[in-house]
């Protein structure tokens, strides 16, 4: 039992600190924002609290805390404080499901222990993923309908309609490199994706040294389509049309402000994370090193120090590896808000099911038959 | 396996609702004004309230997301066992019955786009 | 253990929300409930080793088929079909009745069929291969049949669309 409350412990420590490390990324990311707009904008941007602005955050989350308390009389009370809460609840339960980094083995007096660098691994990782954000529309209608301002509930219709339209050319896109790695388990997968790239076409073995074995290599177009269809769904420029402030005033957030507002964010900015490592974890390696296994990683590190500590120390430096990968995804993301203009809302509905539908139906067919192909 | 799930849903709601709680113990309190408790549009005096109409469109929308959804969900399992298929030697019927799947999925596709189901103006 | 009591719990949930699904008066707030109840059914999903039919469960009744219900109730007026919604004799008549056949059928379908106890197979991705094996070679004829009951949808969308007074009327 001793060993149990050991494991029960140590889980439960490792999904709050994961939950709170998802949370604090946000005001970091939403500096960066702030800072990068500015520099793509030739402006200064937040640059007076402290060095490079960054105790801005700090003043930021003051004010948020201080602001007064407003509800609209109109609005309902119960869905009104319910909507933002239930944004949080999707991206953190994703997130959790994603591995950050390489499992941890220990082994201790009450025996040997394997610890996920994960939440917590349902078995059906990428399914259960999708599952969980297609309850994010939720907090967006809730918030639309509580509010009571029809700003509100137009936003939160656009943006449900959005985000369920491209919700099936994300889940398309994603047949092809199933296909590939033949399990939903992202561990699998980025163990799939070790080694130089390497594939099989007309019974002959092919192998490029100088290329990682990466799902981009063999999906480059489901990857264009997912990246895309992410964008959608994170409800970020060129896709915000939901908080289009020209027609809408600010979407379904419309009537909310200070921490409220906040959580909203924090929902969005946690939907950016989750694409951002999925992206990485199908397409990119996950974890992984190019060219540097896990494996040799932890053998290097066990020549200097116990096993214990070398795979500690393997798995902190790969999830730092992990999390670059993610930040350069994250960046792309603000990148493109502050490059590309916004879409109407026809051409918004056009790209996704007369465009993006039939490329994504078009790379699942090629795809199979690649495969075929590849096996003779 | 589904526990932590759930234990994880307890805590993020605690959070937020912990969040919302703390926040508005903390907010100075100010006085009511009539307008200040109108539904916000941009200054003006509000017209509308949300019972205008909305688009049938979105319903359309929907429940031609609820039909795709269904297929895509039916070619996950086809993915997962695609290669097994193949190495026991079935690869060019299973390509058979997912083609045939798909030309359904295709024929539903465009029967949308000619009947100008899908256009938004 | 733990297994016994995350059942009843969500188990309670399930059911709880089902009552709340019938019992409140506002149609928005049954729909609300009838997502909780099919998180939890997921969740009873999870619990028998089938995460990916509870996935999917997520996937299309919660995701799918409750947003569809949540527009719906958001593009009626529900204030002016409020009253209409719920009370008189002759909705309790039809709930009444509506109870007494549905109960009626699960139970005569609990009763007739062998109960197995056995969960299936702890591995997600293994139990879908399983599910696959099965679907494509013994119920091929089937998941074609599917594909064609689902182009109904499509099908009754545009004649919908089209009747006189909708958004395509010819």
């Amino acid at each position: 039992m001793g060993s149990d409350g050991f494991e029960i412990t140590i889980n439960i420590i490792k999904m709050l600190v994961i939950f709170l490390m998802m949370v604090q990324m946000v005001p970091v990311l939403v500096w960066v924002e702030r800072r990068g707009s500015a520099f793509i904008q030739n402006r200064f941007g937040p640059n007076r609290v402290g060095p490079l602005g960054l105790t801005q955050l700090l003043a930021d989350a003051v004010k948020f805390l201080f602001k007064e308390e407003f509800v609209p009389p109109a609005s309902h009370k119960w869905l009104y404080y319910a909507a933002p809460v239930l944004a949080l609840i999707p991206g953190a339960l994703a997130f959790e499901s994603i591995p950050l980094s390489m499992p941890i083995h220990v082994n201790t007096e009450s025996g040997a222990h394997t610890f996920l660098f994960q939440g917590y691994d349902v078995g059906v990782g990428i399914v259960f993923v999708l599952a969980v954000s297609s309850l994010g529309a939720y907090a967006l209608l809730l918030a639309g309908w509580g509010s009571h301002n029809k700003y509100s509930l137009f936003g939160a219709l656009r943006a449900s309609a959005q985000m369920i339209s491209y919700e099936l050319a994300m889940g398309l896109s994603l047949v092809g490199i199933l296909m590939l790695f033949q399990t939903f388990d992202f561990q699998r997968m980025v163990e799939i994706q070790r080694g130089t790239l390497h594939f099989w076409l007309f019974g002959k073995e092919i192998s490029l040294g100088f290329l990682p074995n990466w799902g981009i290599f063999f999906q480059p177009l489901g990857f264009v389509l997912f990246a895309t269809a992410t964008f959608a769904e994170t409800n970020r420029t060129p896709f915000d049309l939901p908080e289009a402030e020209a027609e809408l005033v600010a979407g379904y957030h419309t009537e909310y402000g200070g921490l409220k507002m906040l959580m909203f964010y924090i929902g969005e900015y946690g939907h950016m994370m989750v694409a951002s490592a999925l992206m990485v974890t199908f397409y990119f390696g996950g974890y992984e090193l190019p060219f540097y296994s896990s494996q040799s990683l932890v053998e290097a590190l066990s020549q200097s120090m116990s096993s214990n500590a070398a795979s500690i120390v393997g798995a902190l430096l790969l999830h730092v590896v992990f999390m670059a990968k993610v930040l350069f995804f994250l960046w792309v993301f603000i990148w493109v808000r502050w490059t590309l203009p916004r879409f109407r809302y026809d051409q918004l509905m056009d790209l996704g099911w007369k465009t993006m539908l039939p490329w994504a139906l078009a790379n699942v067919l090629i795809t199979a038959f690649f495969v075929l192909m590849a096996h003779g | 396996m589904i526990l932590p799930v759930i234990v994880l849903t307890l805590i993020v709601g605690t959070f937020g609702a912990l969040l919302v709680f703390v926040a508005s113990l903390l907010g100075p309190k100010k006085k009511k004004t009539a307008a200040k408790y109108m539904p916000y549009e941009c200054g003006l005096p509000g017209q509308e309230t949300t019972k205008s109409n909305v688009s049938v469109r979105f319903y359309l929308t929907a429940i031609l997301f609820i039909m795709f959804d269904i297929e895509i969900l039916f070619l996950y399992p086809w993915a997962i066992s695609y290669q097994e298929f193949i190495d026991a030697g079935y690869g060019a019927y299973m390509l058979g019955a997912m083609l045939v799947f798909i030309g359904l999925f295709i024929f539903g596709l465009l029967w949308e786009i000619k009947s100008k189901a899908l256009e938004w103006d | 253990m733990t297994d016994i009591i995350l059942f009843y719990f969500l188990a309670t949930m399930t059911v709880l929300t089902g009552v709340g699904v019938v019992m409140s008066e506002n149609p928005l707030f049954s729909a609300l409930y009838l997502v909780l109840s099919m998180t939890g059914v997921a969740g009873l999903f999870f619990l028998l080793q089938a995460p990916f039919v509870g996935a999917v469960q997520i996937l299309v009744y919660a995701g799918a088929v409750m947003v569809l219900f949540v527009l719906v109730i958001m593009l009626i007026d529900i204030n002016k079909s409020g009253e209409k919604y719920i009370g008189g004799n002759a909705a309790a008549l039809f709930k009444g009745l509506a109870i007494g056949i549905f109960s009626g059928l699960v139970s005569a379908v609990v009763l007739r069929s062998p109960i197995v106890a056995k969960p299936a197979l702890s591995n997600g991705s293994y139990t879908v291969l399983e599910i696959a094996k099965v679907l494509f070679t013994k119920y091929v004829l089937a998941f074609e049949l599917l594909g064609i009951i689902l182009l109904v949808i499509p099908i009754g969308v545009v004649a919908l669309s089209r009747i006189k007074g909708g958004t395509h009327e010819r």
